[in-house]
């Protein structure tokens, strides 16, 4: 469980996010919201590349701001970004070895945890092939196989379906609904392809203009009016 | 510590040479504002300007002014040259690639200021304006209209591109092209000719720079190329920003350097001081974040 | 399907240590391995001394080109005062050689770690800064360093930390190692050292820091997301480079037996940047090509009565090529190239086969 507390991140005049305080249960959780709500900013506080002006961030019991950003991902801490970030010039094994190789875990069953979480994403591809021989998709999947390797606690997924076609991001809502299933972590997906996120979560929150506006079941939030004039505006 | 009469002296030649510090300095950031590139070039042309012009009025015997408007010409036209011809290929790269691009064009200039005037014959060349000859004392101390000329530039520089920047058109597009370029082109602000302006701008202040240094200092192709790391120092300091804290921190390196030269103990380490300066200011105003200078986050 | 899939991984990816190199792989080494030995045992015959003496710098040179291509290309430092780093280390082998009479290796080991120390003083407030300011406090730094050299000078033999003394009438020259005295031997001498260095680096990027420095390079985000702790291996690669220009400034000491600060000039350093780039950052072999660039073509124009200015203005337009155009570097582009001239003939020698009638015999 994370417990978001008055999350408050001010920058240049803009507040991103608004006393932000939240809930996340077990299981994938959506969020959601127009473009500039603070989705990507929350992502950011919660890896450590922004630091918040308030608020506290409580991730199954421990204190996450008070860690170190390089720390956090040893601790359990996964994320996917919007621009794709596989490491080009490694190979897909390499890729998601580095995550193990960072974390406390040990060197002996490495390669197992490496080879499980490709499997996981159903990734067809040589392991020992070089990532920038790959495609978006099956570049996507290598990032989401780092963000499952070994233990994650948080998982953090970035509009992973971003500029895919609907074969492969109907494969990656199998694969998100998944996750805490198949590592026991606790999954938070932001993006705006709404069929995504009603496939893969259970619950959905949504921001807008750096506040939270509605949570709840996501079928009932989709529906909320509020987020409905959030995403549309006002007549 | 040697009495304050054997500082007097210092305290002139100091203003004049952080004057023209000054004025390279702010040409620099006012370039690095349009157009994203520290101009690490800006000595050598200054070097360039300064021998041509040396060479039109010692060799071909051509009047002074001629030798000077050579210079600035020349200074000007690389440099318009290299900021048309290499801009626009490397206009979406990082700050540091633009940089490090100058230095390609600093190993040209440099080549061939070694080829054509070559220093290997050991004689050394000087650059003299008539501004040498004539001059004031005040309290005691000589000074020479060059001095009054080096830090009257720039002050004066300072002052106008500030007033520029912000009163004039020109400069508001340039403020604007600092801030975002592609933003500032669908405003409907024609980028190319602003940047043009930019770079021939700069370019003549580094061949008005090399004449003056040329003069203060000596007229030699590797010192005069080099000096422009004192600008630099300045221009740190400044973060790339601002003209004026430029002014203030060249005017304080060209002091400081001088000053350190009746210090015996000292005096053969008065080069460092803009290295010094420049470290010790990087350091001090980068200690609580991460400092870097895309102008995205900048 | 979980099941599936990764058998079919395991079956793709046996266990990484007995996987047979790959035919590419395997022509690169052997065509290593044979440039490596005419190198070391055919060249000093074959040439001059003049021309012995500049290989040797061509070895030296291409060991401080190795550390500055690694921080570029594997960190993205671009460092503009490699120059005092070699003087630094210089230095201290001069020093060390001079003050005491341990076995050269020894003395190269120690002038690596002291410049390494220096690195690592830098390095630390330093890489609070990012791109050019770090950039340009590596050149500020590397100016302090010359002034303070030209103003100390560098040792001669005479006593106190400094080891200099300033009315010597006749200068001792700084020793070689005793098996390598003559000017071929100490070639070799310098080959050698030159192979362990780039086995050094070579070990480094096999391995964790080089999948580290990888993903810095690409993505500091995606770096930190994976749990790197980044200014750590920006460090160790500070450090690395160090040591190696270290040990460099210890081999070119023993080269050319005296040393001044004119040895060590400003510019010294822009041009080491300019020939790394053009041999490229991202391979090793690029940093051979640099240093040949950098010593091997004056030398060679030197003999032809040509003036090396030349080389310079070569080097300046190669520096905008390579940032316009092949951020490669030669040591990629020429390989390419010439693969993509193997093809080009094997296609031609297929159709002339062929003959004018179309397929068939």
């Amino acid at each position: 469980m994370i417990e978001v507390d008055g999350l408050t991140v001010r920058y240049g005049g803009v507040t991103s996010l608004d006393a932000m305080s939240l809930t996340f249960e077990q299981g994938t959780c959506g969020l959601i919201g127009p473009n500039g709500a603070g989705k990507t900013t929350f992502f950011n506080v919660l890896s450590g590349f922004v630091r918040p002006a308030a608020g506290s961030v409580q991730a199954f019991g421990v204190d996450l701001l008070s860690m170190a950003h390089y720390r956090r991902a040893r601790w359990g801490v996964r994320r996917t970004f919007q621009t794709e970030q596989a490491i080009e010039e490694l190979s897909v094994f390499d890729n998601v070895a580095m995550v193990h190789e960072h974390s406390r875990l040990s060197g002996a069953s490495r390669r197992a945890d490496v080879l499980d979480a490709l499997a996981f994403t159903g990734l067809g591809a040589d392991p020992e092939a070089k990532v920038r021989t790959l495609g978006a998709g099956q570049r996507r999947l290598v990032e989401v196989a780092r963000a499952v390797v070994g233990r994650p606690r948080l998982v953090l997924l970035d509009e992973p379906a971003a500029g895919l076609p609907d074969e492969e991001t109907r494969h990656l809502a199998e694969v998100i609904r998944r996750i805490p299933e198949h590592t026991g972590a606790l999954a938070v997906l932001v993006d705006h392809d709404m069929s995504l996120v009603s496939a893969c979560c259970a619950t959905t929150a949504v921001l807008d203009f750096g506040k939270l506006i509605a949570s709840g079941p996501t079928a009932a939030v989709l529906r909320d009016d509020a987020v409905i004039r959030a995403y549309l505006g006002v007549a | 510590m040697p009495p304050w009469a054997n500082f007097e002296p210092f305290i002139v030649s100091g203003l004049a040479l952080g004057g023209v510090y000054a004025l390279s300095g702010v040409g620099l950031v006012v370039l690095y504002r349009a157009t994203g590139v520290l101009y690490l070039a800006f000595g050598a042309i200054g070097a360039l300007g300064a021998l041509i012009a040396w060479s039109l009025t010692t060799r071909a015997g051509a009047p002074g002014w001629a030798g000077w408007l050579a210079c600035v010409a020349v200074a000007g036209a690389v440099t318009l040259g290299y900021g048309l011809l290499f801009g626009p290929a490397l206009a979406k790269r990082d700050p540091l690639i633009k940089a490090v691009a100058t230095i390609g064009l600093t190993l040209i200039l440099y080549g061939v200021m070694d080829l054509l005037w070559t220093t290997s014959g050991g004689q050394a060349r000087s650059l003299t304006l008539p501004t040498d000859n004539g001059g004031f004392t005040v309290a005691q101390i000589q000074v020479t209209w060059t001095q009054v000329i080096a830090l009257a530039a720039g002050v004066v520089l300072t002052v106008g591109t500030g007033a520029f920047l912000r009163f004039t058109k020109l400069g508001t597009a340039m403020r604007a092209m600092a801030n975002d370029r592609d933003i500032t082109a669908t405003l409907g602000v024609p980028v190319r000719r602003v940047e043009a302006a930019a770079w021939l701008g700069c370019g003549i202040l580094g061949g008005v720079a090399g004449l003056l240094l040329a003069d203060l200092v000596a007229l030699d192709a590797t010192t005069l190329t080099f000096l422009v790391i004192s600008s630099l120092a300045a221009v740190l300091i400044a973060r790339l920003r601002s003209i004026t804290v430029t002014f203030v921190a060249a005017i304080v390196i060209g002091l400081l350097h001088d000053l350190l030269t009746p210090i015996a103990s000292l005096t053969s380490y008065r080069d460092m001081t803009p290295f010094v300066i420049a470290a010790i200011g990087l350091l001090v105003l980068s200690r609580h974040q991460v400092m870097t200078q895309s102008r995205e986050e900048a | 399907m979980s099941g599936t899939v990764r058998a079919t991984l395991e079956r793709a990816s046996p266990a990484r240590i007995a996987r047979r190199p790959t035919r590419p792989q395997l022509i690169r080494a052997s065509v290593t391995t044979v440039l490596l030995l005419f190198a070391f045992f055919a060249l000093p015959e074959l040439l001059s001394l003049y021309y012995i003496d500049t290989m040797t710098q061509v070895a030296v040179y291409s060991m401080v080109t190795l550390a500055l291509g690694l921080l570029v290309g594997r960190v993205g430092l671009f460092s503009l005062g490699q120059a005092a780093v070699l003087a630094i280390g210089a230095w201290a082998a001069a020093r060390l050689l001079f003050a005491t009479t341990q076995p050269y290796p020894l003395v190269l080991l120690e002038a690596g770690l002291i410049t390494m120390v220096a690195g690592l003083l830098i390095g630390l407030p330093a890489l609070r800064l990012r791109g050019l300011y770090l950039a340009l406090i590596t050149l500020m730094l590397a100016g302090g360093i010359t002034v303070v050299l030209a103003t100390v000078n560098f040792p001669n033999g005479g006593h106190g930390f400094l080891g200099y003394n300033g009315s010597l009438l006749h200068i001792p020259p700084i020793r070689r190692p005793s098996i390598a005295a003559s000017d071929p031997a100490y070639y070799r001498f310098s080959v050698i050292i030159a192979i362990v260095m780039f086995a050094l680096v070579l070990a480094h990027i096999k391995t964790k820091p080089g999948r580290a420095w990888a993903a810095i390079r690409q993505s500091e985000a995606a770096a930190l997301a994976a749990g790197i702790n980044i200014w750590f291996y920006k460090l160790w690669a500070f450090a690395l480079a160090s040591f190696i220009t270290g040990v460099a400034g210890g081999v070119l000491a023993g080269a050319i037996h005296y040393l001044y600060s004119i040895n060590f000039p400003t510019q010294d350093s822009i041009t080491l940047l300019a020939v790394t780039l053009m041999g490229g950052v991202f391979s090793l072999w690029g940093a051979v090509v640099a240093g040949i660039l950098y010593q091997f073509l004056p030398a060679l124009l030197n003999n032809w009565g040509v003036s090396a200015d030349w080389l310079i203005i070569l080097f300046g337009l190669g520096v905008l090529q390579v940032l316009t155009t092949a951020p490669a570097g030669l040591a990629d582009q020429v390989p390419r190239d010439l693969r993509r001239l193997g093809h080009l003939l094997g296609t031609l020698i297929r159709r002339f086969r062929r003959g004018p009638g179309g397929d068939g015999a």
